[in-house]
């Protein structure tokens, strides 16, 4: 963990999102699907930034175009903290994996949809299965939603391996209802599935993920399914003791702890 | 250039530069141990801690608040043992003073975190929060109980309402110190919630407040003061050096800028007068 700055090196568009590209050799490498950094752009709390993409030297965020990161220019520099936090943590026995996402944090999990399309070396980074590219058997499924066509972010963009599901609460794009409201069909079936699931959505839909996957997989192991929680946070190091999640044995804190809980845990 | 911000305690607490964490902002030591170059401070404030253990208030403990942050943690923390468990031997090894923030809660147990901490010569000085309630005779009470049973020079923390009012009984009732002052207290509406959050904030706006407070204090009391509150520049912090204070602690800046810490540190150490 550092405190060091960023060269933003490019900006794009991916989809609904900008896409920022900071150069960070200090912190890129400590990267994983979930674990983030705190970024200084200009408001009194720093900004968690995901990294959507990660390189030895650079990584990648897609965030909203509303997004403060989204006025950044190449050339500029961010001051950031990091890497930190406890990403997703994928079994190296997984050879089924699930993501769910709603579309505004699949970001966050695109590093996992994207995992057996990496170089070699991107496998050791921490949180990722060393053995997962050794397996041809590996598959990855997801489950995004969103309210209207509209607002996907578009399955070309997505590693063509990645079975994609899509639920929009219209039906102007794949099936209709959410992910909640389909919850007698589509996800139980995905999670019959699956033997590790990466959730980031609303955490107000958790408990009710968590009721499905309790009664699709009961008895599954620890950390089977985990889920992102990001609320505010301030120092990003433990100190503040700002950003508690509430789980079965008490009280954690997103920013040493998480911010990717047991699902089953969260409360 | 030294402070002894405890000139009149047999021990003295000296510090070598101005500059620390405020209690609440820091952790217990270690969070930012990569991230800050403590050697360059006068001190470490950890804490607050509490004689048991505290799971907090529940989630959400932070709201953004126009130009800062309303922060409730409910003194989260592990407990006094607990703490002293994990941590007694990191703070041995602190190359600047240790203070440890007790919570002020109520006089017995205040009495109680005093009385274990005592005796540990890796802990430079205590310092002691008090409730919101700006009752004197509460305040006393309770500064009363951590001095009777306290071996370390005592800073207690006043209230940044209630500053002015409760100084001179704190001081009578064996404070060696005061911070002046606690952050302030202030509601904020949680939508998602549906409710309102009460807890303390933290932002620039707070310095006119709390150096306001201070100068009042430095009026009415001539024991050594310790400026806290919005501070996040070399400027805010010489502001409450000239308004009286012998040291400062800085607060919510350290979130935002770990780095400031040691930067206004090491300006202050280069340019400040003592006391």
């Amino acid at each position: 963990m550092v405190q060091a700055g960023a060269l933003i090196t490019d900006i794009g568009t991916s989809g609904p999102f900008v896409r920022v590209t900071l150069a960070a050799t200090a912190i890129a490498s400590g990267l994983a699907a979930g674990r983030f950094v705190l970024a200084d752009l200009g408001g009194y709390l720093r900004a968690p930034l995901f990294p959507a993409r990660i390189e030895a030297e650079e990584f990648d965020v897609l965030i909203s175009p509303r997004h403060a990161a989204a006025a950044l220019q190449p050339g500029a520099n961010v001051d950031l903290i990091g890497p930190l936090g406890r990403g997703f943590e994928i079994p190296a026995a997984t050879e089924r994996l699930l993501l769910v996402a709603s579309t505004d944090c699949l970001p966050v999990l695109l590093p996992l949809a994207y995992q057996n399309h990496q170089k070699p070396g991107f496998w050791e980074k921490p949180g990722f299965g060393a053995s997962l590219r050794e397996k041809p058997g590996f598959s990855i499924a997801l489950l995004l939603s969103a309210s209207t066509a509209a607002e996907l972010y578009p399955v070309r963009l997505l590693p063509p391996a990645v079975e994609v599901t899509i639920v929009t609460d219209d039906g102007s794009a794949g099936q209709r209802g959410s992910i909640l409201k389909r919850r007698d069909d589509l996800l139980p079936d995905l999670v019959r599935w699956a033997d590790c699931a990466c959730i980031a959505g609303d955490p107000a839909t958790y408990l009710a993920l968590a009721e499905i996957v309790r009664e699709v997989r009961a008895g599954s192991g620890r950390r089977f399914a985990q889920a992102l929680v990001v609320p505010p946070m301030a120092c990003g190091v433990g100190a503040c003791q700002g950003c508690a999640v509430s789980v079965a044995r008490g009280t954690r804190l997103a920013c040493t702890d998480g911010p990717v809980f047991d699902l089953l845990e969260l409360r | 250039m030294t402070i002894d911000l405890a000139p009149n305690h047999k021990a003295g607490l000296v510090l070598a530069n101005p500059v620390m964490p405020a209690a609440g902002c820091f952790g217990l030591g270690t969070e930012y141990a990569r991230l800050v170059e403590v050697e360059a401070l006068g001190a470490l404030v950890v804490g607050p801690l509490t004689a048991h253990p505290r799971r907090g208030a529940e989630s959400p403990r932070l709201v953004p608040t126009p130009g800062g942050v309303l922060l409730h943690t409910g003194l989260a923390n592990p407990g006094l043992s607990a703490v002293l468990r994990r941590y007694a031997r990191v703070w041995a090894r602190s190359p600047v003073p240790v203070i440890v923030h007790v919570a002020g809660t109520a006089p017995d147990e205040v009495a109680s975190c005093c009385r274990r901490l005592a005796g540990l010569e890796t802990i430079a000085g205590l310092e002691l929060g008090l409730p919101d309630t700006g009752d004197p005779d509460e305040a006393t009470a309770i500064i009363q109980a951590a001095h009777a049973s306290a071996g370390q020079p005592l800073i207690v923390r006043l209230p940044l309402v209630w500053a002015d009012a409760l100084c001179q009984a704190a001081v009578e009732a064996g404070a060696d110190a005061l911070t002046v002052a606690a952050p302030p207290r202030g509601t904020a509406w949680y939508a998602p919630g549906n409710h309102f959050i009460t807890g303390r904030l933290y932002g620039p706006f707070v310095l006119p407040l709390a150096l306001r407070a201070l100068r009042r204090v430095a009026a009415l009391v001539s024991v050594p003061l310790v400026g806290c509150g919005g501070i996040h520049t070399v400027e805010d912090a010489q502001a409450f050096l000239r308004a009286g204070a012998a040291a400062v602690q800085i607060d919510g800046a350290v979130w935002r800028d770990p780095a400031c810490l040691a930067h206004v540190a090491r300006t202050l150490s280069s340019t400040v007068e003592p006391h």
